[in-house]
């Protein structure tokens, strides 16, 4: 599904505050073609607000996001998005008014002139949603709006692709199929980065881990070192769900 | 000027800036207070200082009640009344459904039309000079020689004895701990046992009761029509707007000093050309105000969610048919008018015009715009002053030319609003929208140069009704087929992406405040065509057509009527032009009102119930064809993905498509 190979996504010394406070303090991160890396921490850490950074949804204070070497500090979301840089939310962005495959039509023809519904086709094929794809959004279960929303990031052909607390609202089995579906993508070269409250899916998925705590990086590694690492604690699991 | 001479006049001008301002400070404690009780911001409180007015006219100089027997019924007993009733009937249920601050406003514009239709109704639209002043026309003496009216007195007394009765009621009742308690949270309030639904129904009656003070202290000063004060008593909103709808004492403040600063600013004579400017801004000190708050108030209220699109999209059915079917007969029927009823449909595709502008920014793109009547009365100016050769290097252009010049020359100024609505939303966008809309008729249509001397001839060949008939059903024709390519394809579906999830559109790469200037500008482009069609169908540039309130009447028009929805639009206007040319003017106010307030539970308005209703008819699209992983041609990298899922998960966990997702249900 990756266009023109996938990229690679770095943080570096990102900072943004609100209001005197430091949401995010000076936060290094990279996201490399074919691994999933997870982000971890407690309500509050600023890992949505990094996101926000990265997707081009917040800017900056100080610091840098680039993709491929490039610097996109600068750009706003949807030029961020037309260069390859597609996200999910944490709470489900589907347009209800639109179908299913008006849906993921809306993220591929942003990115291409030609091909657009081919493109949009594959990605409702690839995650099980050829069957819905004329069901208004606004009907649809939970379950099936994350697999939309993921089709339409996947639809526009990304280098990254960034998700927001994907497995939240899904129940085991559908949690197993996002496993899945995330996996193979990432074996396709695609890099992952994903917020990720449920400990057990990241153990499960993430090559790398990084723990953020109160705006900072606190330990970052091999998921299995970095979950096991007692300053992450299970100070966060409390919030799992 | 020696220096005493100049302070006494700088006090006796403050003194007579107090009774505006005083009468301001009045309407924004409504306001707050109303705001903070309920969590509305009162948008019908104007049309409800009007109605409190026309009902004590009615009782004195009609019905030859004792003023203050008819003074204490109106502000004590009817308008505290209105305000229950609208609780009980508007606003609770919409509060009960959780509805959003979009519905609220709707519901609220309602109110304000209905009001009004009623009023219209009752008493007709002259204007009345005989309104009964509730204190005796005199002034006291202060020290110093000074001179205040009685009148201003008295309201100055009512702000502060208001002011200090909700202040002592918040701090030291049990009320007030209430009132605290839902303001910062009626949910939780509610769940410890307050009654919030009491509160919110005080707050009702409270707002309702200053209102019509306002209403019947203002009145007075002023000939009293169903136009003129409801805008006078919206545009001291700027004072409530400043005051971020909490503060009482800076709305109190803020309305005395923009009271005072008005007066103040008549000293300024400059000479030639300035003065026409610095009058006018003299006149309208508060729209400027509200321009300014508004602007500033970027954060104002939440309204995220889309006024429109509650019904669903529409869909090839029966009903969307039959709709169309009626729209086109309904257009094409008075070519077989004559006289006066042709003369009167000649404003029916104009209004269309004008309201699709609406369909354009609020319906499909999700933006609230009251004040697209600025931008049709710019047109009919424009058009106006490009056949008069009153734009200097032009000569004067014949009227086909003209109207196309004035359209393309107007919509580019949608930027004016378009801009604005880049960084807000909501009610935010709403209180923008009209600032704009009422300076544009405030600062440009009520100017003498644009009334005065200005022709709007027909060329000879659309000279005869029906031939200019024929010409403006063309340019709906075109305007539809651009509506329709701003609903469909490409473009169409990012806009609705925009309408339905702003974020999530951005994050989908699409331009989303490129889209919205976009939309502005073509429905800025639409609204100028439809109101150049207005001024050429009567012939008359007519400043009153592009009152800010009859744009609120527009706005509450296409809203009821689907905001998403063309064909509605086009219904929409033969039926405003029809039922007041065909009962009593007044009554499609009335309509548009009752409808307006019952649109929570009306989603997606009229045409929404239609598509509803044609779906539970049994007309909606069958299954989509099952699909099959070989149904579908898969890139090579996709097939590789496929493959990997297949290989990891098992035989049985691959998301083939017909095992969860049973189609549309």
């Amino acid at each position: 599904m990756s266009r023109a190979g996938a990229g690679r996504l770095t943080a570096r010394g990102v900072v943004r505050r609100f209001g005197g406070i430091a949401a995010v303090d000076g936060v290094d991160l990279v996201a490399p073609p074919g691994r999933i890396t997870a982000l971890v921490g407690p309500n509050g850490a600023g890992k949505s607000t990094l996101f926000d950074c990265l997707s081009g949804a917040a800017r900056p204070d100080e610091g840098r996001v680039l993709l491929d070497g490039c610097d996109i500090t600068r750009l706003p979301e949807h030029a961020r998005a037309r260069l390859g840089l597609a996200r999910t939310f944490q709470r489900i962005a589907v347009f209800p008014t639109l179908t299913v495959a008006e849906n993921v039509l809306v993220g591929a023809e942003q990115v291409r002139r030609h091909g657009a519904r081919a493109a949009t086709d594959r990605a409702l094929t690839l995650l099980g949603l050829a069957a819905a794809r004329d069901a208004p959004a606004a009907e649809l279960p939970t379950g099936t709006l994350r697999m939309v929303e993921l089709a339409r990031a996947l639809a526009a052909g990304p280098r990254v692709l960034l998700l927001d607390e994907p497995s939240v609202g899904l129940d085991a089995a559908e949690t197993a199929r996002l496993a899945a579906v995330l996996r193979a993508l990432a074996a396709d070269g695609l890099p992952l980065l994903l917020v990720e409250h449920d400990t057990e899916l990241v153990s499960e998925l993430a090559d790398a881990v990084y723990a953020m705590a109160a705006g900072r990086v606190v330990t970052a590694g091999p998921a299995a070192r970095v979950l096991a690492d007692p300053r992450v604690g299970l100070s966060w699991g409390e919030a799992t769900g | 000027m020696a220096g005493g001479a100049s302070f006494g006049l700088t006090v006796d001008l403050a003194l007579a800036g107090l009774t505006v301002g005083s009468a301001a400070a009045l309407s924004g404690i409504g306001l707050v207070v109303t705001h903070r009780a309920t969590g509305v911001l009162n948008l019908a409180q104007g049309a409800q200082a009007m109605a409190t007015a026309y009902l004590l006219r009615e009782l004195v100089v009609v019905r030859h009640w004792p003023t203050p027997l008819a003074a204490a019924f109106c502000l004590l007993l009817a308008a505290p009344a209105l305000g229950l009733l609208l609780d009980a009937l508007v606003f609770r249920p919409l509060q009960r459904r959780g509805a959003g601050a979009a519905e609220t406003m709707v519901a609220c514009l309602g109110v304000f039309v209905l009001l009004i239709g009623t009023v219209v109704l009752l008493w007709g639209t002259a204007p009345l000079a005989d309104t009964p002043s509730l204190v005796p026309a005199t002034s006291i003496t202060l020290p110093g020689g000074h001179v205040l009216r009685l009148d201003t007195a008295v309201q100055l007394g009512a702000v502060a004895a208001l002011a200090l009765l909700v202040a002592a009621v918040t701090r030291f009742t049990a009320f007030g701990g209430q009132l605290r308690a839902v303001v910062d949270n009626r949910r939780l309030a509610e769940l410890t046992g307050v009654d919030a639904d009491r509160v919110s129904a005080a707050g009702w009656a409270f707002g309702s009761f200053t209102a019509g003070l306002v209403g019947v202290l203002l009145a007075p000063f002023l000939l009293l029509d169903p136009y003129g004060l409801p805008l006078l008593v919206m545009e001291t909103m700027a004072v409530a707007v400043a005051a971020r709808l909490r503060s009482l004492p800076v709305a109190v403040a803020t309305g005395l000093l923009l009271g005072i600063a008005q007066s103040e600013l008549t000293r300024l004579r400059p000479g030639g050309q300035l003065l026409p400017l610095v009058q006018a801004v003299q006149a309208n000190l508060f729209v400027i105000a509200l321009l300014v708050a508004a602007l500033w108030g970027r954060t104002l209220g939440d309204g995220s969610e889309p006024v429109a699109g509650g019904g669903g999209r529409a869909v090839a059915s029966p009903a969307g048919r039959a709709a169309r079917a009626a729209c086109v007969v309904l257009v094409l029927l008075p070519l077989g008018f004559q006289g006066g009823d042709l003369r009167r449909a000649l404003f029916v595709p104009a209004l269309a015009l004008v309201l699709l502008s609406v369909v354009v920014v609020t319906g499909y793109s999700g933006q609230v715009s009251l004040g697209q009547a600025g931008y049709a009365g710019l047109g009919s100016l424009g058009t106006a002053l490009l056949i008069s050769g009153r734009i200097p290097g032009l000569p004067p252009l014949p009227a086909v030319p003209a109207l196309l010049l004035a359209v393309l020359a107007t919509a580019p100024l949608g930027l004016l609003t378009g801009w604005p609505a880049i960084r807000r939303r909501g009610l935010a966008l709403a209180l923008v929208t009209f600032a704009v809309g009422t300076a544009m008729s405030r600062f440009v249509f009520e100017q003498p140069y644009a009334t005065s001397g200005l022709t709007l001839d027909r060329p000879a060949f659309l000279d005869g009704d029906r031939a200019f008939y024929a010409a403006e059903l063309l340019l709906l024709g075109a305007g539809l087929l651009l509506v329709r390519r701003l609903h469909r394809g490409r473009l169409g579906r990012a806009l609705t992406a925009m309408r339905d999830h702003q974020a999530g559109a951005e994050a989908a790469g699409v331009d989303v405040p490129r889209l919205k200037l976009l939309a502005f500008t073509a429905g800025a482009g639409l609204a100028a065509l439809g109101g150049g069609l207005m001024g050429l169908a009567g012939r008359a540039f007519d400043a009153s057509a592009f009152d800010p309130v009859q744009g609120l009447i527009w706005f509450a028009t296409v809203v009821v009527a689907g905001a998403d929805s063309a064909v509605g639009a086009v219904l929409a206007a033969a039926l405003l032009v029809g039922l007041d040319a065909g009962t009593v003017p007044g009554v499609s106010a009335v309509v548009v009102g009752v409808l307006a307030m019952a649109l929570g539970r009306m989603p997606g308005g009229l045409a929404g119930a239609a598509r509803r209703a044609a779906r539970w008819g049994g007309t909606r699209p069958g299954p989509a064809e099952p699909p099959g992983p070989a149904g579908t041609r898969l890139s090579p990298a996709g097939a590789r993905v496929r493959a990997r899922i297949a290989e990891r998960a098992g035989p049985s966990a691959g998301p083939s498509a017909g095992d969860r997702f049973g189609g549309p249900r």
